[in-house]
């Protein structure tokens, strides 16, 4: 579906001291700087895959989706978007293509989301027959009710993503690009849209490209991660083997039936968290059936689990050290 | 500008004080100053924000001198076939012009960015920024996004006066000087007020860009001598939008024909548009925080 | 972009434009009464020739250019540069930019959308303009009439395209909304809009009527008015549709230029 090789994209951004006389000098003269947003990506992307990009801020997600996108012309590289060359927005390519931004919406503003889903029927030319049919099933799927027919700015964020989506899937793109689709959105909603986006892949055997800062989103939809950082992929397959390979340890989450004390716990491995209502225990991986054993046998245990490292610090610990080798 | 750190509060008042009123005094003082300060600060960001942007800057000016040769063109092809029309002369109808570009200079460079900027806040529901502040939410709202570049319109209005003199073939005397400032201010007070009234709406009904867009249509009208207007047009200028107050007087003033009545009434008019405004826009701030925004 | 794409689109496009438009009319109305140019205009100009005509204009002449100058900017005026603006600047642009019909042949069909609700909400005007001014200050001759209909389409394409032109200026400047007002400013003046043509001095005429402001507003109003006679008429719509040509020219390469850009930079 997608083929990337060494794809750089440079911007030339201006500089803009501060102070109001080095803001006078710029009037005059102003200094450029080059920044390279993408630095020699490859990819490869099957269809029906679905794909979540990692990566701080500024690392170059954004950019490669806009460029497989065909809004951004790369500075150098190969990209091919099934069979097309993204950049010559030919209209069987965009046919094919639709891009989500969460934080920018396409449904007109002060008119119910029926004329846009109409506009869009018109735009990418979907028979009538299939217009209705995937108007159906999106209705149903997504609940969407009575809301197509109320002014889009009277509906709420959640209320408006779900129509959003709904516009987006009319000609039924067989690639989707989600840049952070659920920014804003309440918990329940979140789950909402990933449940339905998981759905279409599924459904349609469409290939999925996600960017989020909710780590949820990319461990609910996506068994493959590429790690962006600093326009390079330093990471790229299944996000359980990034976790373990960066951090093997696993944790014990107890709860005790009566108060136990610290002493008790350092002895058996890393007390990461130690309250009235639970404690953590870091250990090894290998150690990890030894120490519960030894928990269960020596100390008034009413719960126990085992969970592998929160993705949030997994995440910030690959960047950390990403940083560091430089 | 948020980033900017906000001056000191104002010291403890006189109650510890031996002097009472010498404390309190000191105090009014230094919130003066403190209020100078921070508008010194707020130029100052005014300024950086307007350089950042040197294709504006150009074209700003530009456009500005554009603006007040446009605002005379159809001046001087009105008076190509008149000596004097309802009885001003061409140099005459240059003062008001002049006063009209001052004018105009100080609603573009001042009140109309605030007002967009409240109406922004309002929309977005940012204002509760500005509330938390510790200063007077009329006073930073109102100083927030000023266009120094405006200035120039300034430059632009002496140079009518001094042409409209030098076709009068005479100069005005500092005491004209004066009873013009002095009713300029009264016009800027009423403008003023006239936004912060306008504004005010803003916390009501969220969509009031467009009443001001109709405000500043009828406002154009300013540019021409009060008395060329009759009947029905006439009523509106003189009671919903006091043109005649906001250009013509000043301009009679700098000739030294201006009623001193007119200065008396422009002047009392200000006062109250002024006190006004201010009550309107106080309950307006207490129906935003009570209705929770 | 096919064109064909966009053909077949046209009338969703048109139809959707329209419902916008309708969405939009409390603020059509409001824009239509912030139209007081040409009134304060008419009652300057009225006090002037209170004693004696202006040149072939009388009270009754004025009244009838001013309140067909009105019409004719309603009818022809066009938004649609904020939007365009809006759109490069908060990057939404680029979802218009994946659909597979052109962005330009888009905004062009929310213009023609509005036309409608323009003309329902000036309609009011041009028949008080008529019970005030009767047949008096208009041509009578229907061919002329005919002349109208074209140059008030040429009018009307003429600001379209300065908007979809300054529009793209967004590409490039930081603030392209400095270049409009700057447009705007000579527009008012040069247009016929707050002057009549005729009434320029004879120098400063003769540049003007080389420029495309008064193709916009003033050539419009004096064809109604009876100003020109049918060989003239014709003569000055070539002119009008030579600038429509040029324009159209001008936007495609400032566009073509700006989506280069916007595709190197992101917008």
């Amino acid at each position: 579906m997608i083929r990337v090789r060494a794809l750089r994209k440079h911007f030339d951004v201006h500089e803009r001291p501060p102070g109001v006389a080095a803001a006078f000098r710029s009037l005059f003269r102003r200094q450029t700087k080059r920044v390279t947003a993408v630095d020699g990506i490859d990819l490869d992307i099957a269809p029906g895959e679905r794909v979540g990009f990692l990566g701080p801020n500024g690392a170059g997600k954004t950019t490669t989706l806009k460029v497989l996108s065909g809004l951004l012309h790369p500075t150098s590289g190969e990209v091919a978007v099934d069979g097309h060359e993204p950049r010559r927005r030919e209209d069987a390519f965009l046919k094919k293509i639709m891009l989500v931004l969460g934080q920018k919406q396409q449904l007109l503003w002060d008119l119910p989301p029926a004329e846009t889903f109409e506009l869009n029927r018109a735009v990418y030319d979907v028979p009538r027959e299939q217009y209705r049919a995937t108007m159906r099933e999106l209705t149903e799927l997504l609940e969407l009710g009575d809301l197509v027919n109320k002014p889009a700015r009277t509906l709420s964020l959640g209320e408006r993503m779900k129509c959003e989506l709904a516009a987006a899937l009319i000609h039924r793109p067989r690639l989707l690009f989600l840049d952070e689709p659920t920014i804003g959105l309440d918990v329940s909603m979140q789950a909402v849209v990933r449940d339905f986006v998981k759905r279409y892949n599924e459904q349609n055997g469409a290939t999925l490209i996600l960017t989020s800062h909710y780590m949820e989103d990319v461990a609910r939809l996506c068994p493959r991660v590429v790690v962006i950082d600093r326009g390079q992929i330093v990471y790229d397959g299944a996000l359980e083997a990034l976790v373990e390979r960066t951090r093997p340890d696993k944790r014990i989450v107890l709860r005790f039936a009566r108060e136990v004390d610290a002493r008790d716990l350092e002895s058996l491995g890393q007390l990461v968290r130690h309250g009235a209502g639970e404690s953590v225990l870091q250990v090894p991986k290998d150690a990890v059936n030894g120490v519960v054993g030894r928990v269960l046998a020596e100390l008034p245990v009413s719960d126990l689990t085992v969970e592998s490292a929160p993705l949030e610090e997994v995440m910030s610990e690959v960047f950390a050290r990403g940083r560091g080798s430089r | 500008m948020a980033g900017e750190p906000l001056p000191t509060s104002t010291p403890p008042s006189g109650r510890t004080s031996r002097e009472p009123s010498r404390a309190r005094a000191t105090a009014v003082a230094s919130r003066y100053a403190r209020y100078a300060r921070l508008l010194r600060t707020q130029i100052r960001a005014s300024l950086l924000l307007g350089l950042q942007y040197r294709a504006d800057f150009v074209l700003d000016a530009t456009v500005n001198v554009f603006w007040t040769g446009a605002a005379i063109l159809p001046l001087v092809i009105v008076f190509q076939s008149r000596a004097s029309i309802a009885g001003w002369s061409f140099g005459e109808a240059l003062m008001v012009t002049g006063w009209f570009t001052f004018l105009e200079g100080v609603l573009d460079g001042a009140i109309n960015p605030s007002v967009a900027d409240v109406v922004d806040h309002v929309r977005k529901g940012t204002l509760d920024f500005v509330l938390l502040k510790p200063a007077d939410a009329q006073f930073l709202v109102s100083t927030t996004r000023l266009q120094p570049w405006r200035a120039t319109n300034v430059l632009s209005a002496v140079a009518i006066f001094a042409w409209g003199f030098h076709l009068l073939g005479r100069a005005p005397t500092p005491g004209a000087v004066g009873l013009a400032t002095l009713s300029m201010l009264a016009a800027v007070a009423v403008l003023y007020s006239l936004k912060t009234l306008a504004v005010s709406a803003a916390f009501y009904f969220v969509r009031v860009d467009n009443l001001t867009h109709l405000f500043d249509s009828v406002f154009d009208a300013a540019r021409w001598p009060s008395n060329i207007f009759r009947g029905v047009v006439s009523v509106v200028f003189t009671f919903v939008i006091p043109l005649a107050l906001m250009t013509t007087y000043p301009a009679e003033a700098l000739l030294g024909s201006l009623p001193i009545r007119s200065l008396f009434g422009a002047l009392g008019g200000a006062v109250v548009a002024l006190t006004l405004s201010r009550a309107v826009w106080n309950r307006a701030i207490a129906h935003y925080t009570s209705a929770g925004g | 972009m096919s064109l064909r794409n966009t053909v077949r689109a046209f009338p969703t496009l048109l139809r959707v434009g329209f419902a916008d438009a309708v969405a939009y009319r409390a603020e059509m109305l409001i824009w239509v009464l912030a139209t007081t140019m040409p009134l304060v205009m008419l009652a300057l100009w009225s006090t002037v020739a209170r004693e004696a005509p202006v040149g072939r204009y009388g009270q009754a002449q004025f009244t009838a250019y001013f309140l067909a100058t009105f019409v004719v900017r309603q009818i022809t005026g066009s938004w649609v540069f904020y939007d365009i603006n809006f759109a490069v600047r908060n990057g939404t642009l680029a979802m218009r930019l994946l659909r597979p019909v052109h962005p330009l042949w888009a905004y062009a069909a929310e213009a023609l959308a509005a036309m409608p609700m323009r003309i329902v909400v000036s309609l009011p005007v041009a028949i008080v303009a008529w019970f005030v001014v009767g047949w008096a200050g208009m041509t009578h001759d229907p061919f002329l009439w005919a002349v109208w209909l074209v140059s008030i389409a040429g009018s009307w394409m003429i600001t379209l395209l300065v908007n979809l032109l300054i529009g793209c200026a967004a590409f490039f400047l930081e603030s392209s909304l400095k270049v409009m007002d700057a447009w705007l400013v000579a527009f008012f003046v040069f247009s016929g809009y707050l002057i009549p043509i005729d009434l320029f001095p004879p120098r400063l005429r003769a540049a003007v009527e080389w420029l495309p402001f008064r193709f916009q507003i003033g050539f419009p109003v004096e064809v109604v008015t009876g100003a020109h006679d049918r060989g003239a008429a014709l003569a000055l719509l070539a002119g009008q549709w030579a600038w429509v040509a040029a324009g159209l020219a001008a936007t495609a390469l400032v566009w073509r230029a700006g989506l280069r850009r916007f595709a190197a930079y992101g917008g």
